[in-house]
């Protein structure tokens, strides 16, 4: 029961915390309106990795090895794009927030909105098939007894309840603080999707280095227990990683970090220059 | 959103027609201490392994090449889940191994495909 539980908890953690950064977002820009957008996104995306999951798990075809991680590893990097999209798209629009009219807001808004329902809907589809076939998998076990059913969705239940427990701090903070905080978590969860996308595309035989691992110490965080299960729901950390995973990782850091810091900071810049002035 | 699902769609169809209709069943039971594999010698082609955890502890099925490559892996198979890993194996000799909690190594065997 632990162990399909944890299973659960570590699928349903990325895209609670992405969409409930999303819903946070909103509420917090005054468009609440869009929130129901974003669920249908999200319903969207749960039927279809319903769908699918059971499309395989029961129809005569099942889906090889190769064209799996194929497909993971592609979602999971048209993922990283949109989202590193989303992150600029909402600093820009914070800096909006803090000087000029709330009509410019929302028509630069309008365009976006569309884009972050892709995002969520995205952010669930990826780990939703995934899902979905461990879902049907133990569904299907049920003979043994429904208690591997069972422990699999309380653990997308309690990813749930950590996203909306997200949520609300999120709230509590103030604009500028909330624009930077989910703007580096977004940044670090992002470039975990980007390794695990590239290790997809490794085991799927379409770029190499599977066996060149960078680190493995699986001794000390065992596969299994439950801090590993949060470290690889939240930040795609895996025990062994590869050095091609591990360096596109730091340069994505290293890279998107950079700029949001930049763009952040652009606005204070100016601002405490202007105070020097006034105080010379 | 469109051409997302799409690529998606199109993606999973050629993925189902590649693995074909009469795949060669294997049945794998995965137990704390054991990996026992039937049949481990199989005619070459799509070959479909049902895992079944029979242990307590979450486990992953493999099946490597020469030099430890990958042909395929099915991973977060939970205590009392069964589930099927859909591979096209080429003639030749293969490893398998189940890999119950922190082994890293597995409980290897080896497989052969004619």
């Amino acid at each position: 029961m632990i162990g399909n539980y944890l299973i659960g908890l570590r699928e349903g953690l990325e895209a609670a915390l992405i969409v409930s950064i999303l819903i946070a977002y909103l509420v917090k820009t005054d468009r609440r309106d869009m929130v129901s957008r974003i669920w249908v996104g999200v319903a969207v995306a749960v039927g279809l990795s319903i769908g699918i999951g059971a499309l395989l798990t029961f129809g005569t075809r099942g889906l090889t090895f190769t064209a799996q991680e194929a497909i993971g590893g592609f979602m999971s990097i048209v993922a990283v794009g949109l989202v590193t999209w989303m992150i600029f798209w909402m600093a820009a629009n914070a800096r909006h927030l803090k000087g000029e009219l709330h009509a410019k807001v929302d028509r630069a808004a309008d365009a976006g909105m569309w884009g972050i329902v892709l995002v969520a809907f995205l952010a669930v589809a990826r780990e939703g098939i995934e899902t979905a076939l461990f879902i049907w998998a133990a569904a299907r076990s049920a003979g043994q007894g429904a208690s591997p059913l069972i422990g699999a969705l309380l653990g997308i239940a309690t990813a749930v309840l950590l996203g909306y427990l997200i949520y609300r701090g999120a709230l509590r903070l103030d604009l500028a603080k909330f624009f930077k905080w989910t703007g580096f978590a977004l940044i670090i969860v992002a470039a975990g999707v980007l390794a695990y996308g590239i290790h997809d595309l490794q085991e799927a035989g379409i770029l190499p280095g599977l066996n060149n691992l960078a680190f493995d110490v699986s001794d000390t965080i065992e596969p299994g227990t439950w801090y590993a299960a949060l470290l690889k729901g939240t930040l795609n950390f895996s025990p062994a990683m590869t050095v091609l995973e591990v360096s596109a990782w730091l340069l994505y850091v290293g890279i998107v970090m950079t700029l949001f810091v930049r763009k952040v900071r652009a606005p204070r810049v100016s601002a405490s220059k202007s105070a020097e002035k006034v105080s010379a | 959103m469109r051409s997302v699902l799409l690529a998606v769609a199109v993606l999973g169809l050629a993925a189902c027609s590649s693995s074909g209709d009469e795949a060669t069943p294997v049945s794998v039971n995965s137990a704390d201490n054991t990996c026992e594999v039937t049949p481990t010698t199989v005619k070459a082609g799509s070959v479909v392994f049902s895992v079944q955890n029979t242990g307590s502890a979450t486990t992953e099925f493999y099946l490597y090449g020469a030099g430890d490559q990958i042909l395929g892996e099915v991973e977060d198979i939970g205590p009392g889940v069964a589930r099927d890993l859909v591979v096209d194996v080429p003639a030749g000799t293969y490893t398998t191994a189940c890999k119950t909690g922190d082994d890293d190594e597995g409980i290897r065997a080896p497989f052969t495909a004619q």
